[in-house]
């Protein structure tokens, strides 16, 4: 059963568009020039309970803004969402009681008080009984590691320990859903990787719908089996983590390495890096055999080192982005061609 | 999780009262800093107190306001002005929280955004300011239980109409933008006016303390009641800041529809 359903849902702010200069100042103090940005453009998906979806795109993308609507932080324009059967803009105080989100740049502790006040706080917002709130806190204590934190403020703790104590604190009422907004925003490669692994087993345990945006494809690898791509507020790319791999797997990323000097040239195929001993190349299975093209490698001299990779996740995605943005460029370049003829 | 509906006055106390304790607590993590801010906002309203002293003794009245009146409208005020930032310490920064974004956390939050934000901190200084009303009157003749608890309840009154005052102004942010240097003004007027006596001023604008700027509910009617014992008045002027209350509300409602969120990097103090 759905969690999460999302159709049509749009969203538009206002802006007010200041030039520079005293002049222009001014005359806006009279007549504002005001300019419209559509942040979510018609976006429709829906997730199923338990799942932990990656939703990514790149800055002002309207990955915030589309789980602002989801936490009914921001009212929709059109289109509708509902949220464990709850209409978030509408029922925003008891859907509250069900989700919880932790969004990287802002933070629910208090920055004066240790996180253990803070909590005893949150109880009291979430309206916990005393020994629930109480079994609870020692759960997520021992499973985040974060009991030598409990008791000093936040303020001298560090990025990586308040996050873990912030997602502790988000899950104090036992939410079904969990939004997290950049939750690795900041954080060193050792710290993401253990938050990356609480949130693995918080799924494996609780059963919890992880909704995750991030820019770091390490979150989304690791943890993620389903990827929204959203670019200009529109879904771009709604699959399996496994289908978004399989792209990849039509081109291959092969390093050599040989004993001495070689001749790399290679019909058709040139080397995206090289040296005089070794060489980088990105190859298109469905143009190159690879079979072939390792074959050929391997027959130009001796051998120390070669390596076969998939294409990164990451380039994946860019590449996505890359080919929306030309053909957005293309429709506009048509659509402006049509206008003048 | 099987839990009670959120919403109910019993559970808004319970959060109200764990708000009120984290807090105090996070006050007394500075204490040094706590007792000179509490002090040192004392003895700033103590030298009001020697001036009106001065003056009075040499002029006799002001508007037909004794040393007594005066002091007890300083009393009123101050403690008015001391329990609104005590217990809601957010009114004045209500408008830098909407503009920065920061309403998020609250409107994540199964609590009233309204009340959860204003109820999220306390001012320290505030606390002198509202002690300072109670040792005035310690000093006052004629000071006694009864008009101790009258006293109190006048200013929970007039700590309900600053807090609606400054948070309504606070939350034209959401209409105008920045709604600061407006919400300044309404500040620093609401307080002269009630430190004043009400006579001194032009009776042509006198209609502003009884409307935009309601000094006349939070310092005059309430010296009027103070002096004569006038209890039944009491429900009459609590029932008008209700009234105040509801339209402060019912506009950070409005402009809630408007919040439009934002990204900026933030923590909360």
């Amino acid at each position: 059963m759905p969690v999460i359903t999302v159709e049509n849902l749009s969203k538009t702010f206002r802006t007010r568009v200041r030039s520079e200069g005293l002049g222009a100042s001014l005359r806006a103090l009279i007549r504002p020039e005001w300019r419209t940005v559509q942040a979510v453009r018609e976006v429709s998906f829906s997730v199923e309970e338990g799942e932990v979806v990656a939703f990514l795109g790149p800055n002002g993308a309207g990955k915030s803004t589309t789980i602002k609507m989801l936490t009914g932080i921001l009212t929709p324009d059109s289109g509708g969402a509902r949220v464990l059967g709850l209409e978030p803009s509408r029922d925003r105080t008891r859907l509250a009681m069900g989700i919880g989100a932790v969004f990287g740049q802002k933070s629910q502790l208090w920055f004066h008080l240790p996180p253990s006040d803070s909590f005893r706080l949150l109880g009291a917002i979430y309206e916990i009984p005393a020994p629930e709130l109480a079994r609870r806190r020692a759960e997520l204590v021992e499973r985040f590691g974060i009991g030598p934190y409990m008791d000093v403020p936040v303020r001298k703790l560090s990025l990586g320990e308040r996050i873990r104590c912030e997602i502790a604190a988000s899950l104090l009422h036992a939410p079904r859903v969990l939004f997290l907004d950049e939750p690795t925003i900041g954080l060193d490669v050792v710290v993401k990787r253990e938050i990356r692994a609480l949130l693995a087993d918080l799924r494996a345990r609780e059963g919890v719908t992880i909704f995750l945006t991030s820019h770091d494809i390490g979150d989304i690898e690791k943890i993620c089996k389903r990827a929204i791509i959203i670019h200009h507020g529109a879904v771009v790319v709604d699959e399996s983590m496994k289908t978004l791999k399989h792209r990849a797997l039509a081109r291959k990323y092969i390093g050599v390495k040989y004993a001495a000097p070689a001749d790399l040239e290679l019909p058709g195929l040139a080397p995206v890096k090289r040296t005089e001993d070794a060489a980088s190349f990105v190859v298109d299975t469905r143009k190159h055999n690879l079979q072939e093209v390792i074959r050929a490698l391997v027959d130009r001299g001796e051998v120390l080192d070669l390596t076969v990779e998939d294409e990164p996740l990451e380039d994946i995605i860019a590449e996505v982005f890359r080919g929306r943005s030309e053909e957005e460029a293309r429709g506009a370049a048509r659509a402006g061609g049509e206008a003048e003829s | 999780m099987n839990r009670p509906r959120t919403g109910r006055p019993a559970a808004y106390l319970r959060f109200l009262a764990a708000a009120f304790t984290a807090n105090l607590q996070a006050v007394v993590e500075y204490r040094i800093s706590f007792l000179i801010q509490v002090f040192g906002m004392m003895l700033n309203n103590a030298a009001f107190a020697a001036f009106w002293a001065v003056l009075i003794a040499r002029t006799g009245s002001v508007g037909g306001y004794g040393f007594t009146d005066v002091m007890v409208i300083w009393a009123l005020t101050s403690t008015s002005f001391g329990i609104a930032h005590v217990l809601w310490g957010n009114v004045r920064s209500l408008g830098s929280i909407i503009q920065r974004g920061e309403l998020d956390v609250y409107l994540l939050q199964p609590k009233d955004p309204f009340v959860n934000v204003l109820a999220s901190r306390t001012i320290v200084s505030a606390w002198g300011d509202l002690a300072y009303g109670y040792l005035v009157l310690a000093f006052l003749p004629g000071t006694g239980p009864e008009r101790l608890a009258l006293f109190t309840l006048l200013a929970l009154g007039g700590a309900v109409i600053f807090a609606a005052v400054f948070s309504a102004a606070e939350s034209l942010t959401f209409f105008l933008g920045n709604a600061g240097p407006l919400s300044q003004a309404v500040t620093e007027f609401l307080i002269s006016f009630s430190l004043y006596p009400e006579t001194i001023f032009d009776s042509g604008m006198r209609w502003i303390f009884y409307t935009i700027l309601p000094s006349g509910f939070i310092a005059f009617v309430p010296l009027a009641v103070y002096r004569s014992l006038d209890w039944p008045l009491v429900p009459v002027l609590l029932g008008v800041a209700a009234v105040y209350a509801g339209g402060a509300y019912g506009l950070f409602r409005a402009g809630l529809r408007r919040y439009e969120s934002g990204n900026q990097m933030g923590t909360r103090l």
